[in-house]
């Protein structure tokens, strides 16, 4: 077992984060749950590669994500930054100060409330599973649908639907005097934050106290919003992370809310916008092992609308499609390494990060920004003559080219909990056997691609939003005998898990994506005079910076073009 | 008015408008903060919406925490805040000077004078009050041997301010130890080298001063003693841990034999580093009853631990990066980047190594150092709140003791050094300006009365009583404070009431600047993008 660090920074990457938790807190407790599919009891994810077994001070022992959260002041809702929820108001007011003997004036802010679920939620806490029995079947299910229902009409916070413990030193809210977090939508934004020396060295312990723990740390998993001031947040952080832990590969999503894409106001909105996209992915890219952009913008409009009804407004619903994705892609790093006599009996492909950065970022284009596809659901294999349907991966990642023939094409293809067409879990070789000869039908193959197999689905947790159109059945099935298309979306009460398939793809589709980041810090930074090289520098950059920006982003172009490599240095 | 023309939503405040909008600003920040200050003030209690608690006396924490939105609140909270980054104190009397010069000035102007002759008196007096307080401030010898007495007086008196007595005046000598501990000869103190550390504990608030180092991590492996006398320490940055160096040097090989000899002769590299470590360990220790602790930067796995272990070794791994430094300084030696050319010399010392355990949390206590440069305040409380609050306390309380090294003077607390600067402006300053500029340098002299005056309000006490009996007593040459338990004027030198130089003169220098910036506002335009309310 090798262990896994992640670490999410900004808010979407948070109400994506608490949506991966939630699956992983589903799994956890399936394993253990004796009516469950026997995909889930057999649990072929080993836990203590993403969960850490601790104890309170009380001594009661804990079993809680190693995970570190980055957050603004204020974004934790309801719950306290001790991972706890916090005290009353009445309660606070009774408090007594033990260091002071004169005077104390309290102020009390409005607690939050918490909503039903998260009632339900501290309930059951209480009184531990007593009432199981038929008889309280049909009651609780009444007031599963209540909680669902509520959790569609009001989440403020991620925090509003998480079910998972955290431990003490995993939530973090930075707090900027001067900075405004509900303006916090570019890479300047953030100076105040990132320069106030305590804040970021806080950050840095609650890390090292997660990764001193671990005895052979695989990596660190970086979700980070980077739509705004966050990614120069992360960027401090991970230029840290790349200093402290040197030979620590380092694997980030960059995920963002549809609700960024919103045209731009202003002109001088747009270019704020492309200059911080620019900076931001210069920065990022070049203290991580592994990117992978991952945000269209917008999902209700995207290939996934035939499966999937997501309204784009709700960070709730867009998070959802994002965490399951990111699911898939850590399925290999925990998958049971049993020894090569077993493994395909349980699971196939377990790679850890070291190893996926190393296939992805070293043969072909030499490229480390990866694109993600996912297929959810993931098509049973009978589809097409017995061929498992490499097209019904779409892509999350934004702004690439739909062209999908790159010789030089590295993948690796994760495939977890699909069905044969019967209704039945494929077995392990079968889905193989459909993966590789769906490869050989393709005209171009790609240089190289890793395939993992799990027989787990995406297990859907009660806090999932209902998101499913009518056509998808309740193991995550695709109905192809759907008459009513008006019906209702179906949530977690209706489908209890989906097959999943996601890919991570280094091909030349990615190029746009780079290269619109390149030309927009050329134009509008680079160039001297203008609006843009102004903003540059109230950012805290100098002109050198600039331009070593633009060098490495015009480096990473040319990555893909080695022909013409040496022309265009003379430029 | 042309910029309508040009932005037909402009709003506009005009002369007394603006003017006012800025006074209220200053009065208002001034009443938020003014029972904070002084040993008698009021301490807050904030409960944030999720039930988190923040406990503070300090002006600093509080205005960081109000999230004041008013431009001009923010423009006198930034000088403040700046006030404490600089001197480490002072921020609440930062503000309620700002708010006093403001509040005494909108009274002349109420009477007709323009802003410009309040602003040219505030100028003289702040210089005259500078010159001032070089002479009234009371010089302290730092030889060789620092004025203890002096020292503790001045930690104290910030102590006090923040901390109920008992646990302030435990707090004093620890903080002065701690300063005093990190102290070298010929350079400027580096507080970073008091490590400030905290433990929670069941009911107790207790504070210790380590002279040596707590790590908050253990040893990784269950046969390392938990105890170990004489110990030679080893500060290390050498990764002890078999990483696959296959993501930097090809993935493929074509049969498992292949493999498993990379993987072996990777694995023979680590060990051989470990194994150097222990040819040290066994040339300085065999025979004696002497121990070996490695304190290392990066990462040491099982197997570099079980060999460790097995040759009697107590490893951590992982250690702060700062930690580095400061073992360095607490323990001698030096901290090494590799293991080619160990010798005894890299090699510090600790009388006492021990583990102690509270529930999931491990601390490693290094003590019983030789000539220590660096040590930690262990810091015990019943929560996280009491514990934030009592470290800024110690914050304050270090910061009170550099400054009066480094300034090598103090100044008289209490009320005093306003008191006395006061008559000086009224008596000699003031004649000696032309004009209505008088009425600014008068503005200025009683503005400084506002810390004497709240000090005494906070006390409960009446302002004018204590006003009027404190200008009896200079008034006949003597200089004196205000007695907070009594009313009574005292003699703040034998009271042992001592502030800090630097802080009384950034006071000085800063609140004027502003208020006069301020004052000569005479429009408020909202017409910026980020002016624009939200739609």
């Amino acid at each position: 077992m090798r262990e896994v660090v992640t670490v999410q920074v900004g808010g979407f990457a948070n109400f994506v984060g608490s949506h991966f938790w939630n699956f992983q807190d589903e799994l956890l407790g399936l394993a253990d749950d004796p009516a469950a599919d026997a995909a889930f009891r057999a649990a072929p994810l080993d836990m203590d590669a993403l969960y850490r077994a601790g104890e309170t001070l009380q001594g009661v022992s804990t079993y809680c994500p190693r995970l570190v959260s980055v957050g603004s002041r204020g974004s934790l809702g309801s719950l306290s930054s001790s991972g706890t929820s916090g005290l009353s108001s009445a309660a606070a007011q009774e408090l007594k100060v033990p260091t002071w003997s004169g005077n104390v004036t309290r102020s009390v802010a409005k607690p939050h409330g918490r909503n039903l679920f998260l009632e339900s939620l501290a309930e059951g806490e209480q009184k531990p599973s007593t009432g199981d029995g038929a008889g309280n079947d049909s009651q609780k299910s009444v007031e599963d649908k209540e909680l669902v229902e509520c959790l569609e009409n009001g989440v403020n916070f991620w925090t509003d639907y998480t079910k998972v413990q955290y431990h003490p030193q995993s939530l973090y809210e930075l707090n900027g005097s001067w900075t405004n977090f509900d303006k916090f939508d570019h890479y300047g934004t953030a100076r105040e934050v990132v320069s106030e020396w305590s804040q970021m060295e806080e950050m840095n312990e609650r890390l090292r106290f997660f990764v001193e723990e671990c005895d052979h740390i695989q990596g660190i998993q970086f979700i980070l919003d980077d739509s705004g001031g966050f990614s120069s947040v992360a960027a401090h952080y991970l230029e840290n992370i790349a200093d402290d832990y040197t030979n620590t590969p380092v694997l980030l999503y960059c995920v963002r809310d549809p609700v960024t894409h919103g045209p731009p106001r202003t002109q001088r909105e747009s270019m704020t916008r492309s200059l911080h996209d620019a900076v931001s992915f210069s920065k990022l890219s070049s203290f991580c092992n592994l990117m992978v952009p991952i945000g269209l913008p917008s999902l209700s409009q995207s290939y996934f609308s035939p499966f999937l009804s997501i309204q784009d407004v709700k960070p709730f619903h867009s998070s959802a499609v994002s965490a399951a994705a990111i699911h898939s892609v850590t399925v290999p790093f925990r998958l049971q390494n049993a020894g090569p006599a077993s493994n395909f009996a349980h699971s196939s492909g377990n790679i850890d990060i070291g190893e996926l950065v190393h296939i992805i970022s070293g043969q072909g284009w030499q490229n480390m920004v990866t694109a993600l596809d996912v297929a959810m659901p993931a098509p049973s294999l009978t589809d097409g003559n017995g061929l498992w349907n490499i097209k019904s991966l779409h892509s999350l990642t934004p702004e690439i080219s739909d062209e999908d023939e790159d010789p030089y094409s590295v993948e690796s293809l994760v495939v977890h909990g699909v069905m044969l067409a019967g209704g039945q879990r494929a077995s392990i070789s079968q889905v193989k056997d459909s993966v590789c000869s769906a490869y050989e039908g393709r005209s171009t193959k790609p240089k190289f691609s890793h395939l993992s197999v799990s027989p787990c689905p995406l297990a859907i947790p009660l806090p999932f939003p209902s998101i499913f159109r009518s056509n998808i059945g309740r193991h995550g099935e695709i109905l192809s005998n759907h008459s009513e298309r008006t019906q209702l979306p179906k949530g977690s009460l209706d489908v209890e898990s989906v097959p999943m398939a996601a890919r991570l793809r280094s091909s030349n589709a990615i190029l746009p994506f780079i290269e619109r980041r390149s030309l927009s810090l050329q134009k509008l930074g680079v160039a001297r005079g203008t609006l843009g090289s102004q903003a540059l520098r109230d950012w805290g950059f100098g002109k050198e910076e600039i331009e070593d920006m633009s060098e490495h982003l015009s480096k990473m172009v040319r990555m893909f073009h080695p022909e013409d490599g040496l022309t265009s240095d003379s430029d | 008015m042309s910029l309508r023309v040009l932005n037909p939503n402009a709003e506009v405040l005009n002369k007394s408008a603006a003017l006012h909008m800025n006074i209220n600003a200053a009065k208002g920040l001034q009443d938020v903060l003014r029972t904070n200050l002084g040993p008698k003030g009021t301490i807050k209690m904030l409960v944030g919406g999720a039930g988190d608690i923040k406990l503070t006396k300090d002006g600093n924490t509080l205005l960081k925490e109000m999230q004041i939105q008013n431009p001009t609140a923010i423009m006198i909270a930034r000088t403040a805040v700046a006030q404490d980054d600089t001197s480490g104190d002072g921020t609440t009397s930062t503000v309620l000077f700002i708010g006093e010069l403001m509040k005494q000035s909108e009274r002349c102007i109420e009477e007709g004078t323009h802003p410009r002759f309040l602003v040219d008196g505030f100028e003289v007096a702040k210089r005259a009050t500078l010159e001032f307080l070089e002479k009234f401030k009371t010089p302290v010898v730092m030889g060789d041997e620092p004025d203890r007495e002096m020292l503790k007086m001045v930690a104290r008196t910030t102590l006090r301010t923040k901390l109920y007595e008992g646990l302030a005046d435990q707090l004093t000598d620890i903080v002065l130890n701690a300063v005093l501990c990190v102290r070298q000869k010929d350079e400027p103190i580096d507080l970073f080298m008091v490590e400030i550390m905290h433990m929670r504990h069941k009911f107790d608030v207790d504070t210790h001063l380590i002279e040596g180092l707590v790590l908050d991590h253990g040893s990784r492996h269950p046969d390392m003693k938990r105890r170990a006398e004489n110990c030679y320490i080893l500060t290390a940055n050498v990764s002890l841990e078999y990483e696959k160096s296959e993501i930097n040097a090809g993935f493929f090989y074509s049969n498992a034999e292949q493999r498993e000899k990379m993987v072996s002769a990777e694995r023979r590299q680590v060990d051989e580093r470990v194994k150097k470590i222990i040819e040290l360990k066994n040339k300085v220790c065999s025979g004696t009853d002497k121990n070996f602790v490695v304190i290392n930067q990066k990462g040491i796995d099982p197997p570099s631990l079980d060999l460790l272990a097995r040759a009697g070794i107590i490893a951590l791994r992982r250690a702060k990066r700062r930690n580095m430094e400061r073992l360095v300084l607490a323990c001698g030696g030096e901290a090494i980047n590799s293991v080619d050319d160990l010798t005894e010399d890299c090699l510090g010392w600790a009388g006492l190594v021990y583990e102690h355990v509270l529930g999931e949390e491990k601390y490693t206590f290094v003590e019983n150092v030789k000539n220590p440069h660096s040590c930690t305040i262990l810091i015990k409380g019943p929560n996280d709140h009491t514990i934030a609050q009592i470290k800024d306390a110690v914050r304050d309380g270090l910061r009170s003791v550099k400054n009066t090294v480094e300034d090598e003077a103090v100044v008289l607390g209490a009320g005093a050094f306003e008191m006395a600067a006061k008559k000086h402006l009224m008596d000699n300053v003031k004649k000696t300006v032309k004009g209505r500029a008088q009425l600014g340098v008068a503005a200025f002299a009683d503005a400084l009365l506002v810390i004497p005056k709240t000090l005494a309000e906070n006390s409960g006490l009446d302002t004018q009583d204590v006003i009027v009996a404190l200008e009896n007593e200079h008034d006949r040459g003597l200089v004196v404070g205000l007695n907070h338990h009594s009313g009574e004027p005292v003699d703040p030198q034998m009271e042992g009431i001592f502030d800090n130089y630097s802080v009384k003169r950034q006071i000085i220098n800063s609140g004027p600047i502003i208020a006069s910036q301020l004052l000569l506002v005479d429009e408020v335009i909202r017409a910026g993008r980020n002016m624009r309310k939200p739609t």
